[in-house]
């Protein structure tokens, strides 16, 4: 449940866009949303986690590096979350990922990420790694707000299904957070477009007005397409459909191939099992996809790409379209079913409003734009940032930490698919019906099919096909102790519950007796159990230790570092005469120690030698000042107090531990 | 399961448009945003918004009005199914 306030302060709740291959946080403060820049200056971080021989890296750094490391660099885990090995999408993403895959060997048959880590193998399930980048993402807001953020919405595209959103509110669990909810990523998106409208109507008309839009949501792993009903304060998705499988990185990898096949072709060998290759390839695919949104044509060039070979390829535009248009054309099909199922015709669509990256491709706003007859598009919202401020306007609604505008706002979403129970010969029976405004819940009684039957097992599926084998099977139950009858006797009533995050949960009770089934759905496909989720937290947990434990050693190193700079610039500037030459030649020895020391010990040394080493380096720089000082005035009695603010060196600021400031003595040495 | 005109508390005779201003003047009553851990607001809602799912769309309303579905959206003369373990009990009056 929401954090109280601690320490009298205002707690904070954020909106995480977890997206597969960039995330992206906002807050809702002071009134207005801030999307936060993380500790490198970029609104958007990489998702991406990598494994070094010392350290975990998270976002900008893990990705940074991903040539060089690619079999420890993990991205993509939202193409795996909630889903099983076997998945033929899991199959197929497989042969495109430098790492490591495996089953978890279980009847569940759930996918392991495997990493090497100091020359141990570990595996994760792709909740941990999502857990990770959203504890990076969590430390972006923290960082920003000074105190600790542990309420978040977290966005998930419109089309996942259950699994992956139960699979999505583990991995935040995992994170430490608590999911106040799961929001669909188009319906976070037209948050953003109607308080943005909202704000500019305001000035010229009021009254009650509906609009109806759609938002095209085209990231870089999911394509999402929504229509919605905006009155004054209440936003009502009418529709949903998508591919959760569609985005920019599958065009980079159209473009991957086809500098792969012309590098065979020119040069006679094959690159595709040279992993750094591949990966400096793709980077630089990726790179020409951006620039080709606004240029017609680009060179891609890698140096030395394979044995030796540089690669080299001028690529227009119009080839690019080529690569990708069967793509683009897909796309076009979630829209047309989406405006179906709206009931609403082509001409009632007031807005489009174009988020994700992706969406930045000039054919693809041309396909959209000729769809709708050559309509002019909304690109008004940043298509990077749209959906990270809706979900942080909705943290601010649910957690009441909003201004009156904003929770006064109702937003009405939708589930993306039906739901139902298997019944007699594999029909599915569906009980919630797509795009049902949730949260919801059905009814509907059962009976028996056989004379003395005294248990029922209850198949829950999802999915639009009629029979159940071509839907998605969500779990089972079994509910007991029904009294012994003659069959169509017994009432078995099944009630299907969909919370406000679009996740799902059965009940069966029986009439006669009112015994309840244990009806939790254990979802065995894709699903932690609570137990694993425990477990991985608290793995999380040390492993923020050994992080912030890094952490500090890293920060002993550098402060001994600039301390070195500091007395070695503070010894050429001190005025020779006023130092003994032999005290110089100790400082000087000691230095040249210090330095071999961290030559050798940098890379392995702990947060205490580093520091033991740097009081060694300050006792032996403190006699030498204390020695030039006594000659002067009182000076040093009055050293042992601080100015106020100041820090010492160890704490980063200025100041020997004696209280000396060692700016003085560069610039003034006198 | 009330009658959905009844639960929008709207005529039989409602434009559309008086039928989708009172759910949402309902929704907004009873979201469970607004009303956090209160049970007979969830239910309302959940309701209101299966009374919508209706008669807020223009083919299932008239198929209502003809009776050929339920205040559930259900077809109202269904097929006995059998076999299986565990079948339908559409013969059943609502609850």
């Amino acid at each position: 449940m929401p954090d109280g306030a601690d320490d009298g302060k205002k707690s904070y709740s954020m909106g995480i866009d977890l997206g597969t291959t960039y995330s992206c946080v906002g807050i809702f403060k002071d009134g207005e949303v801030q999307i936060i820049a993380n500790d490198q200056g970029n609104r958007t971080t990489p998702s991406y986690v990598a494994w070094t021989d010392k350290e975990r890296l998270l976002g900008d750094a893990a990705k940074n590096q991903v040539a060089s490391n690619p079999t420890n660099t993990v991205f993509d885990a939202k193409r795996l979350i909630g889903r099983t090995f076997q998945d033929p999408i899991v199959q197929a993403d497989l042969k495109l990922w430098p790492f490591r895959v495996v089953s978890d060997g279980s009847p569940d048959d759930k996918p392991l990420i495997e990493v090497m880590y100091q020359d141990v193998a570990k595996k994760f399930h792709p909740e941990e790694i999502s857990s990770m980048i959203l504890t990076k993402m969590k430390l972006t807001a923290e960082a920003f707000v000074g105190q600790r953020v542990r309420n978040a919405v977290i966005t998930v595209p419109a089309y996942f299904n259950d699994s992956q959103r139960q699979a999505t509110k583990d991995a935040g669990e995992i994170a430490g957070l608590n999911v106040l909810r799961i929001v669909n990523e188009p319906t976070a998106a037209a948050i953003a477009y109607g308080l943005d409208t909202k704000s500019k109507e305001k000035k010229t008309k009021s009254g009650e007005k509906e609009t109806n839009i759609l938002v095209f949501d085209m990231g870089g792993g999911t394509f999402d397409v929504s229509i919605l009903t905006i009155t004054d304060t209440v936003f009502e998705v009418k529709a949903t459909a998508g591919d959760p499988h569609l985005g920019g990185e599958d065009f980079d990898n159209r473009m991957l191939s086809y500098c792969i096949s012309e590098f065979r072709r020119k040069h006679k060998s094959d690159p595709t099992r040279n992993q750094r290759a591949i990966r400096r390839l793709r980077t630089q695919c990726e790179r020409a996809k951006r620039q080709l949104s606004t240029q017609t044509s680009v060179t891609i060039e890698v140096d030395s790409l394979h044995e030796g070979q540089d690669f080299n390829l001028r690529l227009s535009r119009a080839k690019f379209e080529e690569l990708c248009m069967d793509y683009f054309k897909k796309a076009m099909e979630p829209v047309s079913q989406c405006l179906g199922d709206s009931g609403l015709p082509k001409s009632q669509i007031s807005d489009v409003v174009l988020v994700g990256g992706s969406t930045r491709i000039p054919k693809v706003q041309e396909l959209i734009s000729s769809f709708f007859n050559g309509k002019q598009l909304c690109k008004e919202i940043n298509p990077d940032e749209a959906v990270a401020y809706g979900a942080a306007v909705q943290a601010a609604i649910v957690s009441g930490t909003g201004t009156e505008e904003v929770e006064n706002m109702l937003l009405l979403d939708v589930a993306p698919l039906s739901l139902g129970i298997e019944m007699a010969g594999g029909m599915m029976q569906k009980l919630i019906e797509r795009n049902s405004t949730i949260p919801t819940n059905k009814s509907q009684d059962f009976t028996t099919a056989e004379d003395y039957q005294d248990y029922v097992e209850i198949k829950v599926y999802e999915g639009e096909r009629a029979m159940v084998k071509d839907n998605n099977y969500l779990g089972k139950f079994v509910l007991t102790g029904i009294p012994k009858t003659l069959r169509g006797v017994p009432k078995i009533k099944v009630t299907f519950n969909v919370d406000s995050n679009g996740i799902l949960e059965v009940t069966a009770e029986d009439m006669k007796t009112h015994r309840k089934g244990e009806i939790q759905i254990t979802n065995e496909k894709g699903r932690l159990s609570q137990r694993d989720i425990e477990r991985m937290l608290q793995d999380a947990e040390a492993h923020k230790e050994e992080d912030d434990l890094a952490r500090g050693e890293m920060m002993a190193r550098e402060s001994i570092t600039v301390y070195m700079r500091r007395t070695r610039k503070a010894l050429e500037d001190i005025d020779s005469e006023k130092i003994l030459k032999r005290d110089r030649e100790r400082l000087e020895k000691k230095m040249e120690e210090v330095d071999l020391w961290l030559d050798e010990h940098s890379n392995k040394a702990t947060k205490e030698e580093f520091e033991a080493k740097q009081r060694e380096l300050e006792s032996a720089m403190n006699t030498i000042m204390l020695k030039i000082n006594r000659s002067e005035s009182d000076f040093w009695e009055q050293q042992a107090i601080l100015p106020e603010n100041e820090k010492t060196i160890e704490q980063g600021g200025y100041f020997l531990d004696s209280g000396l400031d060692i700016r003085d003595l560069i610039e003034d040495p006198d | 399961m009330r009658d959905p005109y009844a639960v929008l508390g709207v005529s039989k005779t409602a434009s559309a448009a008086e039928i989708k201003s009172a759910f949402r003047k309902l929704a907004k009553q009873f979201h469970p945003d607004a009303n956090p851990d209160n049970a007979k607001a969830k239910e309302r809602f959940a309701e209101a918004s299966r009374a919508y799912e209706i008669v807020g769309d223009a083919d299932k309303r008239k198929k209502f009005d003809r009776g050929e579905i339920d205040a559930e959206g259900r077809e109202t003369f269904q097929g006995y199914p059998g076999g299986n373990g565990f079948t339908g009990a559409d013969g059943f009056d609502d609850l």
